[in-house]
């Protein structure tokens, strides 16, 4: 056997796997409360909204491209659920059905300018995540809205044999991401084009075609986080989406993805996602003062990639 | 005893010897031809040399102190690279002296005018027509290339300068340039070692010559005691017949495309015919315009005007992704460029293309691709440790025969090749143009552009010339003398009677 574990060593995410059981194996041992069933379905819950989000940010990074404002495409969705719901009175199904969609025309905006006018994705959605940002501010005036019907909230508080439900869409979506990248000639295209744009425009690919179809289905991605978190909280509360700037981002960069494209996938950037839950859930188990927080979980992410990257470049030696 | 000596050279890397039992003896004075084919072992010696790799076994002496033991000794030696690495956004000034350890322009503060003063002396010493306040980018590709070599003779203890391809994207004006700044350092007693594919300038420049071949000395002597077909053979182990021609010999069918009034950004008023059963060359100077009538031809850039009929139907323009799915495609001269995907391994690099031949009913088929590639790395000879490995990590002419072999997966019905064989050695340019030949015998319709006569006057069975944008001749191969289509290229006395 030209062994197995040589053959899974290789594999790219092998390092963020190792890095991700290893925290996993120390948390529970450090705290009696990590590994019960309690912790784990918040943990789960917690990983599902701000993974749906990274899902997205992945595969656009993939692309070579970023969008800042997925946070607060989130948080508008979600109040514009609210809107659709309460104060419209629609029915839920089409209200989340129509606030998901908002999200997608936020990223087919974000797209149609990245195409068409060669926008820098990153600097562009800066500016777009201002005016979303501020949308928001000005249909709630900073107020949630309350008053959610019960029906809807299953989607954010209920469970699928005992696994929340956030969770399992998470993991639909995930499976999904992961499939197309890795199994149609759409992913390939996706990483032809994140390596090369002006190769791939030779080989007669699409590329403006799949930017835009990656910023929609971002879009769209963190809509139904927004939605979902709305479900899960009963009011649509305007600073839904604050933290799913940086997270996903620092996320994907951990799972494997490189910053300016063309190598990684959605599965690496979820196991990153779940590092840095991870990470966050210990420091609250163990009572870290809140102050104290942010120092601690900003190293732990430092090392978590120095670990990868030097496991990474001992890998490569060994194997040039 | 020579300034630089190699005795018992070896390198292994896990699985493959890279190279054994090299000698070398580098003498100052005089240019040094390194030749071999891509993947001979020509850029581990270099890395030796220059102290960027170390050897797993023999001696290294520069000016007979061991660099193993004293890294000093490194300082002499310089390597200038094949491709251009300088930064754009800076003045020439800047990079001829990054970064700052050894300029005299003193102090820690960086001091704007002293360098800039100090930079027109090196300017002038290589003859580079730029002003040392000029931003690279704007300054031309043979200056650019001279300015690589002076910014590596910054470095006074510099005895031993490295030279890898330094004419590959020149012309021969330019390489006249490169040649006059090698003459001046041999002049001054520095040693200069020359890798060239191309056989007239290595005989040309040439002193003293090494042949490396699957990572083994297999020859050296003087350049003057060989011939052309002499090195040649020591190159690829066999004889290759360097006056072979590659026509296409079937007889020339009706029209594939017509192309009428084509112009672009860089091109006037372009009309041809592609005929089926031949190999149509496109001659001209870098910049003519030749490059940019094919890319408009694929949609890849924009044509303002004309039109292109294939088969007698109207071809859409602008439009790359309809060209190639109505069976048109383009290989560029930029393989790194607009060829290669250089993070993905060989095998998705290939896999891009074939998707109709690997798609299963659940999604691609991880099997039938390998099947497939496997197949393309047989028929066109790539050598590689593996399909999984990155592509970035093959020779040149490796990556080349990868695009070659892609392209040809998809049964194209017209293939534009620009340049196919730059910084490709010469077995591999054989095997180039049987495949173009076979393509053109095989009905497809082939266009050759390329900037060597001789690349042209072997494969071509008509030679369109273009200069400065417009078309200045069209010549029947075999009835043509190479002055007059030097003459159409350099844009005096277009004979188009001479048909």
């Amino acid at each position: 056997m030209q062994s197995n574990l040589s053959v899974l060593l290789r594999n790219p995410l092998a390092g963020v796997f190792v890095v991700l059981v290893v925290i996993f194996v120390l948390s529970s041992l450090i705290s009696p409360y990590f590994l019960t069933s309690y912790n784990m379905t918040v943990l789960a819950r917690g990983l599902a909204f701000v993974g749906l989000v990274t899902i997205g940010q992945s595969m656009l990074m993939v692309l070579g491209e970023l969008d800042l404002s997925l946070g607060v495409n989130g948080g508008l969705c979600g109040v514009m659920a609210g809107v659709f719901m309460v104060q419209l009175g629609f029915n839920p199904a089409l209200a989340l059905g129509l606030a998901i969609a908002f999200g997608a025309f936020l990223g087919l905006i974000n797209g149609l300018l990245v195409t068409m006018l060669r926008l820098h994705s990153l600097v562009l959605t800066i500016g777009t995540a201002g005016i979303f940002g501020g949308a928001n501010l000005v249909l709630t005036r900073g107020v949630a809205i309350t008053g959610i019907p019960t029906s809807v909230q299953f989607l954010g508080r209920g469970d699928v044999l005992g696994i929340p439900v956030p969770f399992v869409i998470m993991l639909a979506a995930l499976f999904i991401a992961g499939f197309v990248m890795l199994k149609t000639p759409f992913g390939r295209y996706m990483y032809a084009i994140g390596n090369n744009p002006q190769a791939a425009r030779m080989l007669g690919i699409k590329v403006d075609r799949v930017r835009l179809i990656l910023f929609v289905v971002a879009g769209a991605l963190a809509g139904l986080a927004g939605v979902l978190m709305v479900a899960r909280l009963g009011t649509a509360q305007p600073s839904i989406g604050d933290t799913w700037v940086l997270a996903p981002i620092a996320a994907s960069v951990i799972g494997g993805v490189a910053t300016t494209g063309g190598v990684g996938s959605p599965i690496g950037a979820i196991f990153g996602a779940g590092i840095i839950a991870m990470i966050e859930n210990i420091i609250v188990l163990f009572g870290v003062s809140p102050y104290w927080q942010g120092i601690v979980s900003g190293a732990i992410v430092v090392l978590a990639i120095s670990f990868d990257a030097i496991s990474r470049r001992y890998l490569r030696r060994d194997l040039a | 005893m020579a300034y630089l000596e190699i005795r018992g050279l070896g390198r292994d890397f896990p699985g493959v010897v890279a190279l054994n039992d090299v000698d070398l003896k580098i003498e100052l004075g005089r240019t040094h031809i390194l030749a071999g084919e891509n993947g001979a072992g020509k850029s581990t010696l270099v890395k030796i040399l220059t102290g960027a790799d170390r050897p797993t076994r023999g001696e290294v002496r520069i000016d007979g102190r061991d660099p193993l033991v004293d890294p000093s000794a490194y300082r002499s030696v310089a390597y200038v690279p094949q491709e251009l690495t300088l930064f754009a956004q800076m003045t020439v000034a800047e990079n001829l002296f990054m970064p700052f350890d050894r300029s005299g322009h003193g102090g820690r503060l960086f001091n704007r005018r002293a360098l800039m003063r100090e930079a027109q002396t090196y300017l002038e010493r290589f003859g580079i027509e730029a002003r040392p306040s000029d931003l690279v980018a704007h300054i031309s590709v043979s200056d650019q290339q001279l300015l690589q070599i002076a910014r590596a003779s910054t470095n006074n203890e510099m005895k031993v300068l490295i030279l890898d391809e330094p004419t590959s994207a020149l012309t021969r004006i330019e390489v006249d340039r490169v040649f006059r700044v090698i003459r001046d350092f041999l002049d001054r007693d520095h040693a200069v070692v020359f890798i060239s594919h191309k056989m007239e300038e290595v005989f040309e420049i040439g002193d003293d010559y090494t042949v490396l071949r699957n990572g083994e000395k297999v020859e050296s002597g003087r350049v003057a005691d060989i011939t052309e077909a002499d090195l040649i053979r020591a190159m690829s182990g066999r004889h290759l017949a360097i006056d072979d021609h590659f026509r296409p010999g079937v007889p020339v069918g009706d029209a594939i495309m017509e192309v009428r009034g084509l112009s672009g950004a860089r091109f006037q008023d372009v009309s041809f015919d592609l005929r089926r059963g031949e190999i149509l060359g496109f001659a001209g100077l870098v910049g003519a315009g030749r490059s940019e009538v094919m890319q408009s031809i694929f949609g890849y850039l924009k044509a303002s005007a004309g039109r292109v009929t294939v088969d007698g139907k109207d071809w859409p323009l602008n439009d790359p992704s309809r060209s190639v799915a109505n069976g048109m495609l383009y290989l560029s001269e930029e393989r790194k460029h607009h060829g290669i995907f250089p993070m993905l391994s060989l095998r998705e690099n290939i896999g891009i293309s074939i998707f109709e031949l690997t798609q299963g009913p659940l999604g691609i088929s991880q099997r039938r691709e390998r099947e497939a590639v496997t197949k393309i790395i047989e028929d066109y000879g790539i050598k590689t440790a593996g399909m999984g490995k990155r592509i970035s990590n093959l020779s040149g002419g490796n990556q080349q025969k990868a695009i070659i072999g892609r392209a040809m997966a998809t049964r194209p019905r017209i293939l534009i090749f620009d340049e196919p064989t730059k910084g490709i050695d010469i077995r591999t340019k054989t095997e180039i143009y049987r495949i173009m030949k076979e393509l053109a015998e095989d009905g497809v319709g082939v266009i050759l552009v390329s900037s060597e006569i001789t690349e042209l006057r072997r494969c071509a069975s008509r030679i369109i010339t273009m200069h400065t944008g417009h078309i200045t001749g069209e010549f029947d191969t075999a009835t043509t003398e190479t002055e007059t289509l030097v003459g159409a290229i350099f844009g005096t006395e277009a004979r188009a009677d001479a048909i």
